[in-house]
């Protein structure tokens, strides 16, 4: 039990703070479609940070150190990678859709090509026992959950979730955003900067998934960084729009999704009351069967949601001054 | 402004390109030896990498020049990938390709039969009837058995197996085959009930998924002390798996494995590097067509390809001597690891014959 809720977090903190960056974005009224690319700049330009640190021996013995250093540098090349979506987005006025997809096509093919000019091979790995996982094996059951095999960025995320949830609903720049991504012109008339307001949520946008892609590879795969992060961009992208554009429903959609996602490879051994009957292993499905269940479970719980989900207005639309 | 700025860019380019063709042109390097890789990535720290390691040694210790192709697609490549790999490396002048892995059976057959001055050495694979190909195998077996005997002597009862290739490769499925036969005469010895937790789930394409890693550490979190970590990239997700869990350890394969992690406590050895380096010798000697031709070798212990490393010994109870005892009784033949496997070994009842102290417990 224990084992199943910590792997869940595990899997659950990098799509929580994915969903979040692209709800960032939509709010301002940006269809970043490009999440899935911009994860895996940020995790190639992460795994490339820790490998020269390491390579010259800086850091080496402050794991936790390297790894919010290494988090803040995916986080900036994240925000860099995702100018390049808005500068086509709101200064071209371009198609966005478009130009996230361009940008998704672009971001493996830069990883995979700089690892394979530079480390001649297809993936590149972090160097061995990086020791970014915290141990507390002694902690007291209720504990375990949260302290033991944890990762720093989990509380990293877990706060970043709240500053920004409370960022977007009780400041003024929030609400200013939140109107660029509703009525644009409306929030001109009142003299706010709709290009600027869409630069930053677009900007933060790019940090989170930048850091999101890289705490993927960090913790959930392994270190390894090969120019995918099996679409979790685009799950995310699912569980945002499941969560109705709102942090909340972001975070019990990522949850739920991660939680559905460790069945997979463990339901053979998945004892949940501890009795020694390991129920989903007797009813015999085949292993595709669990892996299947998360992506099915998103279509029909966006198929149940979709009819109560708001969009916000004005995404997708390049803001045009004239327009009424 | 703009205009001007265009037409730059487009002169630019196609200065680019024809530069590049330039090159392409000027000098056309060959490469004699060539290593075609099997699935997986070269730098697998395992088979491919073991294979080219060989090579590459040979080839720098005699000045002559090599080159490695991996087929494109990555773990999906087909036939027909490989072959355009093979024939790229001809392209380049190879005179002998040596390619690892049983898969590249119909490629090399293909492209043998078309180039027959040049010489291909078939790793994990069998006689092809060409007379322009030699085939390497060896007793995977044998190390899978030491490697399970010494596991389970030196105190684990809780072992796990995850194997690459989904049950359909003959080699991974002989390592744990011998993994189990190793740990059963080792339990029956010492009288006491051993489980082991065996599995080709998550490792179809030889590569590390976070889904091999999170059923790992459900192992380690369930009690498995030690995993055999069978297939070349898998081993990354295992280590992840096992840096949660400080007290599990690990069991390489292939090549020595145990600078990847202190958790490592052997691995299941296959002299890939001294035998490549063995058929290029016999090869550069002149003697292909006595010795190789169309041949298969079925390397083992008495040829000294198989085994436990002895330099990165970390066995406590189990010692070198006694390791030494069972080696030679492997070698002279007095301990015969069985090898026959079925081809698709997705389920577990061939395993389970003969056992008397090992519990099964497959995935």
């Amino acid at each position: 039990m224990v084992f199943l809720i910590q792997k869940t977090l595990i899997y659950a903190i990098p799509l929580l703070i994915v969903a979040l960056a692209g709800m960032f974005a939509e709010r301002s009224g940006i269809i970043n479609i490009a999440l899935d690319g911009i994860m895996i700049f940020g995790s190639f330009i992460g795994a490339l940070f820790v490998y020269l640190m390491q390579m010259n021996n800086v850091f080496a013995d402050q794991p936790q150190t390297m790894f919010i250093l290494s988090m803040l540098v995916a986080a900036v090349a994240g925000a860099l990678f995702s100018l390049l979506l808005s500068f086509s987005a709101i200064k071209l006025k371009a198609d966005q859709t478009i130009g996230g997809t361009a940008l998704n096509l672009l971001a493996p093919a830069i990883a995979l090509f700089i690892i394979k000019v530079f480390f001649m091979q297809d993936k590149l790995v972090m160097p061995k026992d990086i020791g970014f996982v915290i141990l507390n094996n002694d902690l007291p059951l209720f504990a375990k959950i949260f302290f033991d095999k944890a990762y720093v960025s989990t509380f990293i995320v877990i706060a970043l979730f709240v500053i920004l949830s409370i960022l977007l609903y009780k400041t003024k720049y929030g609400l200013r955003l939140r109107s660029c991504g509703e009525h644009p012109q409306a929030a001109d008339s009142v003299g706010i900067n709709v290009y600027k307001m869409r630069y930053l949520g677009t900007t933060i946008s790019g940090a989170l998934a930048g850091m999101g892609g890289y705490i993927y590879i960090a913790t959930v795969a392994g270190g390894t960084c090969d120019g995918a992060v099996a679409g979790m961009g685009f799950l995310a992208l699912a569980i945002m729009i499941f969560g109705n554009w709102k942090p909340l429903g972001i975070a019990l959609g990522s949850l739920l999704f991660g939680l559905l996602k460790c069945i997979g490879p463990t339901y053979t051994f998945l004892d949940l009351n501890g009795d020694g009957v390991f129920l989903l292993k007797d009813l015999g499905m085949p292993m595709y069967f669990y892996n299947l269940i998360p992506y099915v479970a998103v279509l029909v719980v966006l198929a149940f949601s979709s009819k109560k989900s708001r969009a916000p207005k004005a995404e997708g639309i390049p803001y045009d001054k004239g327009a009424r | 402004m703009k205009k001007l700025f265009s037409i730059l860019l487009c002169v630019a380019m196609l200065l680019g390109v024809i530069s590049l063709v330039a090159c392409g042109e000027s000098k056309k390097p060959t490469y004699e030896i060539a290593v075609v890789t099997d699935v997986g990535q070269l730098m697998d720290k395992g088979f491919n990498q073991g294979t080219y390691e060989g090579a590459k040694a040979y080839a720098e210790a005699n000045n002559i020049s090599y080159k490695y192709y991996q087929p494109a697609n990555g773990s999906d490549a087909s036939d027909n990938d490989r072959i355009a790999a093979m024939k790229q490396a001809v392209n380049n002048g190879a005179k002998i390709i040596v390619a690892p892995g049983f898969l590249q059976a119909t490629a090399m057959k293909t492209v043998a039969k078309e180039n027959p001055t040049v010489k291909f050495v078939f790793i994990d694979g069998w006689a092809l009837g060409l007379d322009n190909v030699t085939a390497v195998t060896y007793k995977e077996q044998e190390s899978g058995y030491l490697a399970g005997y010494a596991a389970v002597m030196d105190g684990f009862t809780k072992l796990g197996f995850t194997g690459g290739g989904g049950g359909g490769n003959p080699a991974c499925n002989r390592f744990g085959y011998g993994f189990v036969q190793g740990a059963e005469a080792a339990a029956v010895a010492k009288n006491v009930n051993v489980e082991v937790k065996y599995s080709y789930k998550f490792g179809d394409s030889f590569s590390a998924s976070t889904e091999l890693q999170t059923q790992i550490a459900g192992w380690y979190a369930g009690g498995t002390e030690v995993v055999f970590s069978c297939g070349g990239s898998m081993f990354d997700s295992v280590k992840s798996a096992a840096a949660e869990y400080p007290n599990s350890k690990i069991i390489g394969v292939d090549v020595d494995q145990s600078s990847e992690s202190t958790q490592v406590i052997t691995s299941a050895v296959k002299g890939l590097s001294v035998s490549v380096e063995r058929v290029l010798g016999q090869f550069y000697a002149g003697k292909w067509d006595a010795e190789l031709a169309n041949k298969a070798q079925n390397l083992g212990a008495a040829e000294d390809s198989t085994g436990l490393p002895l330099d990165t010994w970390s066995f406590k109870n189990f010692t070198k001597e006694q390791y030494n005892d069972l080696f030679a009784k492997i070698k002279d033949g007095t301990i015969v690891p069985k090898a026959e496997t079925p081809e698709q070994a997705n389920n577990a009842d061939w395993l389970k014959a003969n056992l008397t102290k090992v519990t099964i417990i497959f995935e």
